[in-house]
């Protein structure tokens, strides 16, 4: 772990601590305290973006450690998370599970369906993958449209969570769940990438064949990283059922996996603080085409009645080829020349 | 019988489109080692720019044909220089990752010009049926395979025969060994762009035949791209061959699952068979297996 000059840990625990210094404990909690406030005062619109954005980062959180940890890239993260939704749509449906137990099954069925899904990571690696978890995420839900458990093509409504007779109906109560999940999945993931787990991913990314020559099993971390990547999509989507309270495959296009991508590239690969720079930065880029297309078809008519769907994608692919063009390592790094400047300033190193 | 004898023929003939598809992106491989995802859309906007140059500009066909080709061989070249030019010598997955910023941008675009319309060619060519050893079949489907062949034999042509066919090999094989030969290396990376969007663009308006041009015609990109992957990247004839057999295992699948499952069998069928494919054979039918080193 490198650390800046002048930087000394006493004790281990100090060493291994996320949150180090009495300053970033006290943003913590601030910037913890102002979010539990939010749904309280904040209207309903910006309460229901970050719930969406809360959930999108769970979503890329687990694509972050396939991808941008373990390098094995995946186009199947939205599939992934179409059947976490699906899967606790059926469990709390039609076999009367609670939430609270739905959702954590839903995200280990899902991620030992990334187990299959993974499966072809054994032979092949690269964009060989790449295309091959796209072929899961068409298979995937083709067999969501055409089963009969899972509502064919009208899909599934899904009742709301509730604890006893309190029932988490909206969106500024949803956000009290979205959160400390959220919350949650990021430690998670955090904790994970720094063990010996995410020290072997990192190993496979870099080069897999010396990594297994140094010892690393493969297959093993390999479909490890795709059961932890479900796991986050499958939770994710289970988030995303309960909140929209419908299941159906429209809301999982492999367009929707396209972005997670994107945002992962944009938001920076091998970096956690990345995916919620990506998630937010393409969300809000989002958001302000949306907003602003209506004004564009006033002002430019040869655009057509409804730009937003293309003018969305067109920013998109405009800013993730500049990325990849010019900060291939994404906003993460960016930010970690903003921290160091910062710390250093007023000199230049 | 004979319903089994029109499956695989139209599946056949199915086939040569997905082949066309196809061969663009084998292209881009060949010489670049770049995987393409953008090709779908040069498919797409070829037969756009068809469409355009036939049915509002009301051109002949031949002369549509040619505008077609010229627009779609400049947008190839910009894509080359503006996305592709900077990321040599960087790993060749962040050229694969803006080909796809490339066929999102694309995707935009397309939907723009749309409009959520879809357009359809005019009739320019003979409608109706033919029938081939007892099984009707749709004419045009039948010159669009007749394309596909002469295509296709074009380019191996091309490949085997020409002094800039056989530079690009050379280039495929070893960037620095082609320079030092004489090659300019550049002009290649920069010539492969523009025959395989030139190639796309006879693949999309053939395929804009069969299918009109609506918003899923990029998507058809994909299964290119699958074609491909299965008949081995760096092989024309295995992307013939793989774009054959998908198509007839998608019309034979399809006519004979779809009434057991219920339909829609046909839309994965291509996917099934990459799975299988990959497990079984990495490098696709006809590939070559690549040895690593550390």
């Amino acid at each position: 772990m490198w650390r800046p000059c002048g930087v000394f840990d006493a004790t281990y625990e100090k060493d291994m601590a996320i949150v180090r210094t009495s300053r970033h404990w006290i943003a913590l909690i601030v910037s913890l305290v102002i979010f539990f406030f939010i749904p309280l005062y904040g209207s309903y619109y910006i309460v229901s973006f970050i719930n969406t954005l809360a959930i999108t980062i769970i979503a890329v959180l687990g694509l972050q450690i396939v991808s941008g940890y373990c390098g094995q890239i995946s186009f199947g993260q939205a599939a992934f998370m179409a059947l976490g939704g699906y899967t606790s749509a059926v469990l709390t449906q039609k076999f009367g599970l609670s939430f609270w137990v739905a959702m954590p099954l839903a995200g280990i069925f899902t991620g030992l369906y990334g187990l299959i899904g993974g499966a072809p990571s054994m032979r092949i690696k690269g964009f060989y993958l790449a295309i091959a978890t796209i072929a899961i995420h068409f298979v995937t839900l083709w067999l969501l449209l055409h089963l009969e458990i899972t509502g064919k093509s009208v899909g599934l409504t899904v009742d709301s969570p509730q604890i006893g007779s309190f029932v988490f109906d909206t969106d500024e109560r949803m956000f009290y769940i979205i959160m400390p999940i959220m919350i949650l999945m990021t430690y998670a993931a955090r904790n994970l990438v720094r063990t010996r787990v995410g020290r072997a991913f990192v190993a496979v990314r870099d080069n897999d064949l010396a990594a297994q020559v140094m010892g690393i099993n493969l297959y093993y971390y390999k479909l490890l990283a795709f059961f932890v990547s479900c796991f986050y999509a499958g939770i994710a989507g289970s988030l995303y059922a309960h909140l929209t309270m419908v299941c159906h495959p429209e809301q999982f296009t492999l367009l929707h996996a396209l972005w997670y991508i994107g945002m992962l590239i944009v938001g920076g690969l091998g970096s956690i603080p990345g995916v919620f720079f990506g998630v937010v930065f393409i969300r809000v880029m989002d958001e302000i085409v949306l907003i602003a297309s209506p004004y564009l078809a006033d002002w430019f008519p040869w655009l057509g009645m409804a730009p937003a769907a293309g003018l969305g994608l067109t920013a998109f692919g405009v800013v993730l080829a500049v990325f990849l063009i010019k900060e291939p390592r994404g906003l993460a790094h960016r930010w970690e020349i903003l921290k160091a400047s910062s710390r250093l300033y007023p000199f230049a190193y | 019988m004979t319903n089994f004898l029109q499956l695989l023929l139209l599946g056949l003939l199915e086939g040569g489109l997905y082949a066309m598809v196809a061969a663009a992106v084998v292209l881009v491989y060949k010489s670049t080692h770049v995987v393409s995802l953008a090709h779908g859309q040069l498919m797409a906007y070829g037969a756009l720019a068809f469409w355009f140059a036939l049915s509002v500009l009301k051109l002949p066909f031949i002369l549509a044909l040619v505008v077609a080709l010229i627009f779609l061989a400049i947008t190839g070249w910009f894509i080359e220089r503006l996305a592709m030019r900077p990321l040599i010598g960087q790993p060749l997955f962040a050229a694969f990752l803006t080909t796809f910023a490339v066929f999102l941008m694309g995707d935009g675009i397309f939907q723009l010009i749309l409009k959520g319309e879809s357009n359809s060619f005019a009739k320019y060519l003979p409608g109706g049926m033919t029938s081939v050893i007892g099984v009707p079949l749709p004419t045009t489907q039948l010159v669009s395979f007749g394309v596909c062949l002469a295509l296709f034999s074009g380019l191996a042509i091309f490949f085997r025969r020409t002094k800039f066919g056989l530079g690009m090999r050379a280039t495929a094989e070893d960037h620095q060994l082609a320079q030092s030969t004489g090659i300019t290396v550049r002009a290649i990376f920069s010539s492969i762009w523009i025959l395989s969007a030139m190639v796309a663009t006879i693949a999309g308006i053939a395929l804009a035949n069969v299918m009109d041009i609506y918003f899923p015609l990029p998507y058809v990109g994909i299964k290119g791209l699958i074609v491909a992957l299965v008949g081995g990247l760096e092989s024309l004839p295995g992307a013939l061959l793989a774009g054959l057999i998908l198509g007839i295992l998608e019309n034979i699948s399809a006519g004979y699952l779809d009434p057991i499952v219920g339909g829609g069998v046909k839309e994965v069928a291509a996917y099934v068979l990459l799975l299988f494919i990959l497990l079984v054979k990495p490098y696709g039918l006809l590939g070559l297996v690549r040895i690593e080193r550390i």
